[in-house]
């Protein structure tokens, strides 16, 4: 059917199973497949149905189709996203964490991640002292690097922007960044050494 | 009160009188055509459906189901992290559960036939679910038998593809569930507690309908080929129009949340 561009997007509540459309005018976003059959994409989620034109400089003309689901259901962590953990145990070669949120969103029940020893940083990745880049109780910001074996992801924090992004001095005080290899308590002053975030535009 | 000869205003002794001791007529003639359902219904006609889902809020997603006296309540729990003894695996794992409150039964305790039901609910439902959509992790679903009405299982499978729906798990499909009963010639759909005791077969499936596909069958008892075929257009007709039920409870609470 010829499609009018709209801007504005088709709202409809679809369930699981319903018919959205044929794969010949549609292509299958999030919340929806393709039959291979019979070529029919349909839902694969509860939620409101929303059509995405497609980008103007591609081949494929069709727009895709996604369903967003209408409940903030937990998070589940995905290789490429970013995932903020503490830090459960640190051993010589890698780090235990737990993930406790995925994006923005917090999850229901924990996941386990390590952090191995040549993820924590990009640079020098064999002369790493894990006790010096991050202690149990830290809170970290990091990146899924894939699945992992069966007991856990693997984390990589080998970025300017991951790393540690909150953690608490000896002290019990929540400590400053100084820079991006040590934080300072302000109680005590002292300096601990720790894998830093760069956080904010500076 | 028919006392014998008593001139007291009201018995003072609790005793059964004899002629109160006959046991009840069987309700049920099976070779007689013109007999009537206990509860009225046509053989044909199946009770009216009651779905909620949110029943329960610590879990992912949850589902309530009356139907007639069978009152199911189902929660999922999940995507979460596998057990640690668990080997990796690529594609979630689902796990499910039926149990039987004790006073689910007329007679406290008696479910304990009914220990294969988890085996056959996971069968029923992991063929609508799209399993590669949450890898290494597990899916935990608990149905729990409130009040046993008849016809237990085909609810317990339709009222856990509604809680795996409203978790947002992704599935292929909503799975929905009929049984019908054979009673010497006559064929009965969603039977109750006194038809099934006394049946002669029972054929329950467990169907996709929006892609019309089965996802399971189970037959048991004596069966002719027409009268299997004939029960199965039944079972698949009713699923389709309790596909649409459980379709539109799904779409009111979703916009009622908004």
């Amino acid at each position: 059917m010829g499609m009018v561009e709209r801007e504005e997007e088709e709202e409809e509540m679809v369930t699981p199973g319903e018919v959205l459309g044929k794969a010949t005018e549609l292509k299958a976003g999030r919340g929806a497949y393709v039959a291979p059959h019979n070529k029919t994409v349909y839902a694969s989620l509860t939620g409101r149905r929303s059509l995405i034109p497609p980008p103007s400089d591609s081949s494929d003309q069709r727009p895709t189709v996604e369903v967003t689901g209408h409940k903030a259901h937990g998070a589940v962590p995905v290789p490429g996203s970013t995932v903020i953990v503490r830090v459960t145990r640190v051993m010589a070669k890698m780090a235990s964490a737990d993930i406790i949120c995925v994006g923005t969103k917090a999850v229901k029940e924990k996941f386990s991640g390590i952090i191995r020893q040549q993820d924590v940083r990009a640079t020098e990745i064999d002369k790493v002292d894990m006790h010096a880049s991050f202690r149990p109780g830290d809170i970290v910001r990091a990146l899924v690097l894939s699945l992992g074996d069966a007991r856990a992801y693997y984390l990589s924090t080998a970025q300017n922007e991951l790393g540690v992004v909150s953690a608490e001095s000896a002290a019990g005080a929540t400590m400053v960044p100084i820079s991006w290899t040590e934080m300072q308590c302000p109680l005590s002053g002292q300096i601990e050494q720790r894998k830093v975030a760069k956080v904010g535009g500076q | 009160m028919s006392g014998k000869g008593g001139s007291a205003p009201h018995p003072t002794t609790y005793s059964p009188s004899p002629q109160n001791q006959k046991r009840p007529k069987s309700l049920i003639f099976k070779d007689n055509v013109d007999w009537v359902r206990p509860d009225g219904r046509g053989f044909q006609h199946c009770r009216p459906a009651f779905l909620r889902t949110g029943a329960v809020n610590a879990a992912s997603g949850s589902a309530y189901a009356e139907f007639g006296n069978t009152k199911v309540i189902v929660s999922v729990f999940g995507p979460r992290e596998s057990k640690k003894a668990q080997m990796y695996s690529d594609i979630g794992r689902l796990n499910c559960n039926v149990s039987y409150t004790t006073f689910a039964t007329p007679v406290r305790g008696q479910g304990a036939d009914h220990k294969e039901f988890s085996s056959v609910l996971h069968k029923a439902l992991e063929g609508a679910i799209i399993l590669e959509s949450f890898p290494k992790t597990t899916v935990d679903v608990f149905a729990l038998v409130l009040e046993s009405g008849g016809s237990d299982l085909p609810v317990v499978i339709s009222c856990a593809s509604l809680a795996l729906a409203d978790a947002g798990i992704r599935m292929y499909d909503l799975v929905t569930s009929v049984s019908v009963s054979c009673l010497g010639k006559n064929l009965v759909i969603d039977p109750i507690f006194e038809e099934e005791n006394c049946q002669d077969g029972s054929l329950i499936i467990a169907c996709m309908p929006s892609r019309n596909e089965v996802t399971q069958l189970t037959i048991t008892g004596e069966w002719s080929t027409p009268k299997i075929h004939e029960a199965m257009q039944l079972c698949l007709d009713a699923c389709a129009k309790l596909g649409m039920v459980m379709r539109s409870c799904l779409k009111e609470t979703a916009s009622s949340q908004e």
